[in-house]
């Protein structure tokens, strides 16, 4: 089966974040069993200004951003739902830093989803060296009224 | 039953972060224990995980206590 790829206008339809908080650039595989999303680092990035001046690391919050929104699009595989999702809570572990040049490929798996909030497992690797792992849960804006 | 009963005694409290002796068996976690409906799905997903049975989402809404929570597990490992 071919792998279904989505580029940076097939995201933004999928996910309301933005310029400079749209943390996946490319996903290259795309179903509701899982999704794979890349993010280029680049030494422009604004948060590598103050993180740090002179030691470019990349904020390990905005790489849980980064898993998240490659959730996202993992749970509108499944659902079309127009409300907005919002972080519920996060376990995660980080194991290696990533810099300028890296590019991080998001792993994200599916643990349970529903139409109103999911769970799911993500991990982030560079060139096959595992970076971050979390474990992440979002609701929807109507999911406290279920 | 006495062990499933600590097991899932163990997840609800994982997830809530509560000690078991805290929770009472019939008290309503939301209303009672201070869970929401997120919590619930941690411990769906968990229960799920631990005993490999698959709980649909409109059980969700009925995993209002630990009681209610192992007879679901009962049920579904039944099936």
């Amino acid at each position: 089966m071919q792998k279904k790829i989505l580029e940076i206008e097939d995201i933004k339809q999928l996910i309301p974040q933005r310029y400079p908080f749209l943390m996946i650039d490319r996903v290259i595989e795309a179903c509701p069993e899982k999704v794979v999303a890349i993010k280029n680092v680049s030494m422009t990035e604004h948060f590598f200004e103050g993180h740090f001046p002179d030691l470019k690391v990349m904020p390990g919050a905005l790489m849980i951003e980064a898993m998240a929104q490659a959730g996202i699009v993992l749970y509108k595989q499944k659902y079309q739902n127009a409300n907005l999702l919002y972080l519920v809570s996060v376990k995660s572990r980080f194991f290696n830093p990533a810099y300028p040049g890296d590019q991080l490929r998001i792993e994200v798996l599916p643990l349970k989803m529903f139409s109103k909030m999911g769970l799911f497992k993500a991990e982030i690797t560079v060139a096959d060296k595992r970076i971050a792992q979390a474990e992440i849960a979002f609701g929807s804006q109507d999911a406290k009224a279920a | 039953m006495a062990d499933l009963k600590k097991e899932i005694l163990d997840i609800v409290g994982m997830v809530i972060e509560k000690e078991p002796s805290e929770i009472p068996l019939d008290a309503h976690l939301v209303q009672d224990v201070g869970a929401d409906s997120m919590m619930a799905l941690e411990i769906l997903a968990a229960v799920e995980k631990k005993y490999h049975i698959v709980i649909p989402e409109e059980k969700l809404q009925e995993m209002t206590s630990v009681n209610k929570i192992i007879k679901m597990v009962e049920t579904g490992k039944k099936r």
